[in-house]
């Protein structure tokens, strides 16, 4: 097996999956890099439609009053839909086979970076994140178009607030800046002159249900952007996907996050070329067929997620079920990337950001507790000479610097120490 | 809205906020530093003496203004906040018909000492009572809430050193946010450095390797950043803070809802007495938007305040930098001068602002806001809160105000 296949087969299962399950790394490298891609690419996309009520998610109405025995129940419910749909999240990005769909959804979150911490409302957030499972592998304008109508996004960006009135510039700068255009690709004046596109749109906070109020509209004729005329929410954001520089931008954030934050987006990438019309599949294709996917030089950080879901990939241990699942999602804040939690409207940082030692101190305490609780076989089972080799298919690493491989042979005979070292070492938390 | 669990007030009020101004913050990303990292600078290259250091309290939520510095004589106010209103026996007279709320008596020796300034009625035009806005216009010194904080902006002037400001937490506080630089912040909460076998096997992890690219090679120097915490740097982290010999043992009224503020404070005090390269510093604390039942909650948040702060200058008395250390404590809003119907207030405009340090002009600056003269049942906005950090970038941080208030050009005389 070449090196370059392993390279290849590794960015494949971290950067478009979440990591091996055990065996498939293996698996991967016996059908080669270009059927293990296709049979990732070909993911069936499913119905979640009725996802809310099966997992128990549900409006909880208006808050109770303040000292009344209603707000105890109320609260307690909350909580723990909030948790229920955390745990739901991550069970389904370590239980995945083909977990393709969670990690463009994982993407498309930190894309549209909305937050429960305004939103407050399980179910709401729940369907914002559900709208984008149900286009991360389809089309752009569908999914920019629910996105700009979807309660928890404008309850985050004030668009509630935005009436002819008084125009509240939030939802109509980020829209363009951060969601379909990218920054500097339009005017201050297009913000002022979109933003009344996006008057009078209300939102019933506990259902996230969105109605337009047209007495708080602005119904006239706005100019922007090289066009003129009358426009709302679904018209304006037609026209800005339909803009070339929409087709830029999404190809540099899918580079940004899958290939790399350190180089730029060459110009005429096929990336972007795929995404002529704004379906998603096929420029998520064309960027894994792309010969930068594979280039050494794009490494890249695991963020926190990838690198916890990783290693419960590998150890074959599932949220809901772990003793302590509560345990899960307290790592993931405090490591700085909790589900429904982006920082910002700018989403998460990547790469540099995520290594610190305050980072590092806090993976090394969390490698021992997981691993108590990890299916070690695939170490446990082969010889103390086979378990190197075995520790890094099990991982889904390309290749053992000679700085880790020693500190490994040094551990061969403690299948536990050894597979703390490995989710440590600096060849996990970086995917070459 | 965030009435709803006031044990867990802090938190929600403090942690929405810095997720939420997010809304507008797209920041150079910070550093997160171990106290090792510190430590480590505090010994290679210590501060020197006589460097003027700033420290930042952040009060979230909103405090009561006219419960703090209170005008006990103002028939207005007796009148407009009958139940919450207090008497000249509950509170601390300091002169001018005004008097500091009962918890205080921390910041009332540290009055008689000249050591505390009181600004009153701080703001800005047209005040904005969403939290969040509000806090994003004080914390950017803009009134447009521009994308980064006036103590990042003035992290971005001075030579990149990523110790040169710290907030205390595990998010960075918006006020630290830069564009391409920002300040770092530091973790509570005592993580372990491993030891034993464990800490054998990671420090061979974190060794250099001829393979490594740029990203890898990182991820080993951050690791090896753990275990090369040297014998001369152990006895700063095992060291108890510096001691504060002049405080009275009992100092009472702290119990309880005092977040975490003095465990902040603590750590400041042990990272400056060490030498830490820091001339920025900032802590907070939540659970200040007393819509209802506010007389308890208040005060006991202010006699937090109070009982810290006065321990942490006590404890810089004990160290060779107390003449170096100037703390300024602010909230995004004032709240209402009328009482609502819940034994509360909701949010105002112009509230006090404090300054404490053996280098501040000790003493009441800027006009009380009238309560014969209410601007829509508010209070009136008699100093702009940029007078004072003009005041505090060029007398304590050796920097014109021009460049990081973005040309305002006027300061507040706060500081000898």
């Amino acid at each position: 097996m070449s090196a370059e296949e392993r390279l290849a087969i590794s960015r494949l299962i971290n950067r478009i999956g979440f990591g091996p399950r055990p065996g498939e790394f293996e698996e991967s490298l016996s059908i080669g890099f270009t059927q293990a891609a296709e049979q990732y690419l070909s993911v069936a996309a499913l119905d979640f439609s009725g996802l809310a009520s099966s997992l128990g998610i549900s409006d909880l109405g208006m808050q109770p009053r303040p000292n009344t025995p209603e707000i105890v129940t109320y609260a307690e419910q909350k909580r723990f839909q909030l948790r229920k749909m955390t745990l739901w999240w991550l069970d389904q990005m370590v239980g995945e086979e083909n977990p393709l769909l969670e990690r463009m959804t994982w993407f498309w979150h930190g894309h549209w970076a909305t937050s429960y911490s305004k939103v407050d409302e399980p179910f709401v957030m729940f369907n914002h994140v559900n709208t984008l499972r149900k286009y991360a592998l389809g089309n752009f304008r569908e999914m920019a178009r629910s996105m700009v109508l979807d309660g928890a996004l404008i309850y985050w960006l004030d668009g509630q607030r935005n009436t002819a009135a008084a125009p509240n510039e939030n939802l109509s700068r980020e829209l363009m800046e951060l969601f379909i255009l990218g920054v500097n690709r339009y005017t201050e004046d297009d913000v002022k002159q979109t933003a009344k596109a996006l008057t009078g749109y209300k939102v019933v906070k506990n259902s996230g249900v969105v109605t337009r109020n047209l007495r708080q509209s602005y119904t006239g004729s706005i100019s922007f952007l090289g066009t003129a005329g009358s426009f709302d929410a679904l018209s304006l954001t037609d026209y800005l996907v339909s803009r070339p520089d929409c087709s830029r931008f999404i190809a540099e954030r899918l580079w940004y996050r899958f290939i790399s934050s350190s180089y730029e987006l060459p110009a005429n990438s096929s990336i972007e070329a795929a995404f002529a019309s704004r379906e998603l599949r096929p420029a998520i294709a064309a960027m894994v067929r792309d010969p930068s996917f594979i280039d050494p030089k794009n490494t890249q950080v695991k963020s926190p997620l990838e690198w916890l879901v990783a290693v419960l990939r590998a150890s074959n241990i599932l949220p809901s079920q772990y003793e302590r699942p509560d345990y899960l999602i307290n790592l993931l804040n405090s490591l700085g990337q909790r589900p429904y939690f982006p920082p910002n409207v700018g989403g998460w940082p990547a790469d540099e950001s995520w290594l610190s030692a305050a980072s590092t101190q806090t993976r090394i305490s969390a490698a021992q507790v997981l691993i108590k609780r990890a299916d070690l076989s695939p170490i446990s089972q082969v010889s103390s000479v086979a378990r190197i080799e075995a520790l890094s298919n099990w991982l889904g690493i390309a290749s053992w610097s000679e700085r880790t491989k020693q500190a490994l042979t040094g551990a061969v005979r403690d299948p536990e120490r050894l597979a703390i070292l490995a989710i440590c070492s600096p060849e996990f938390l970086v995917n070459a | 809205m965030h009435e709803v669990n006031r044990g867990n007030m802090d938190t929600i009020t403090r942690r929405k906020f810095i997720q939420m101004t997010g809304a507008g913050a797209i920041a150079a990303a910070a550093h997160t530093l171990s106290i090792e990292e510190i430590a480590s600078a505090a010994i290679a290259r210590p501060l020197p003496l006589g460097t003027p250091i700033l420290v930042v309290v952040t009060l979230y939520g909103g405090n009561d203004g006219l419960n703090t510095v209170v005008p006990y004589q103002d028939s207005v106010y007796q009148s407009l906040r009958p139940q919450l209103a207090y008497k000249e026996s509950q509170v601390l007279p300091i002169g001018d018909g005004l008097a500091l709320n009962g918890a205080m008596g921390g910041f009332k020796s540290m009055w008689d000492r000249n050591q505390l300034a009181i600004v009153r009625g701080v703001g800005y035009p047209n005040s904005d009572r969403s939290h969040f806005s509000s806090m994003a216009i004080w914390q950017s010194a803009s009134l447009t809430a521009s994308k980064t904080g006036w103590l990042g902006r003035w992290v971005e002037t001075q030579k990149e050193d990523p110790l040169l400001a710290i907030g205390l937490g595990s998010v960075l506080p918006p006020l630290l946010a830069g564009e391409r630089r920002s300040g770092s912040v530091l973790p509570l909460g005592g993580l372990k450095v491993p030891t034993g076998s464990l800490a054998s096997d990671c420090a061979k992890l974190s060794m250099t390797s001829a393979s490594d690219d740029r990203l890898t090679a990182m991820a080993a120097r951050t690791m090896r950043n753990l275990f090369e915490v040297s014998e001369e740097v152990t006895p700063i982290l095992k060291d108890p803070a510096p001691p504060a010999t002049d405080l009275p043992t009992v100092v009472g009224g702290n119990a309880g809802g005092d977040s975490n503020l003095s465990a902040q404070l603590e750590i400041v005090a042990k990272l400056i007495a060490a030498g830490s390269p820091t001339r920025v510093w900032s802590v907070s604390l939540g659970g200040f938007d007393t819509h209802a039942d506010e007389n308890t909650a208040q005060s006991t948040l202010l006699g937090a305040v109070s009982n810290s702060l006065s321990r942490f200058m006590s404890q810089m008395r004990s160290t060779n930098r107390s003449k170096d250390v100037t703390v300024l404590v602010y909230s995004e809003f004032g709240r209402r001068v009328r009482a609502n119907a819940s034994q509360g207030t909701d949010h105002g405009t112009s509230g006090p602002v404090f300054l404490l340090g053996e280098r501040v002009k000790g003493g009441f600056h800027g006009e009380q806001p009238s309560l014969q003269r209410l601007k829509d049942d508010d209070l009136e906005v008699t100093t702009d809160f940029r007078d004072i950090y003009g005041v505090l970038l060029e007398k304590i941080l050796n920097t014109p105000k021009e460049r990081v208030l973005n040309k305002w050009s006027t300061r507040m005389e706060l500081l000898s």
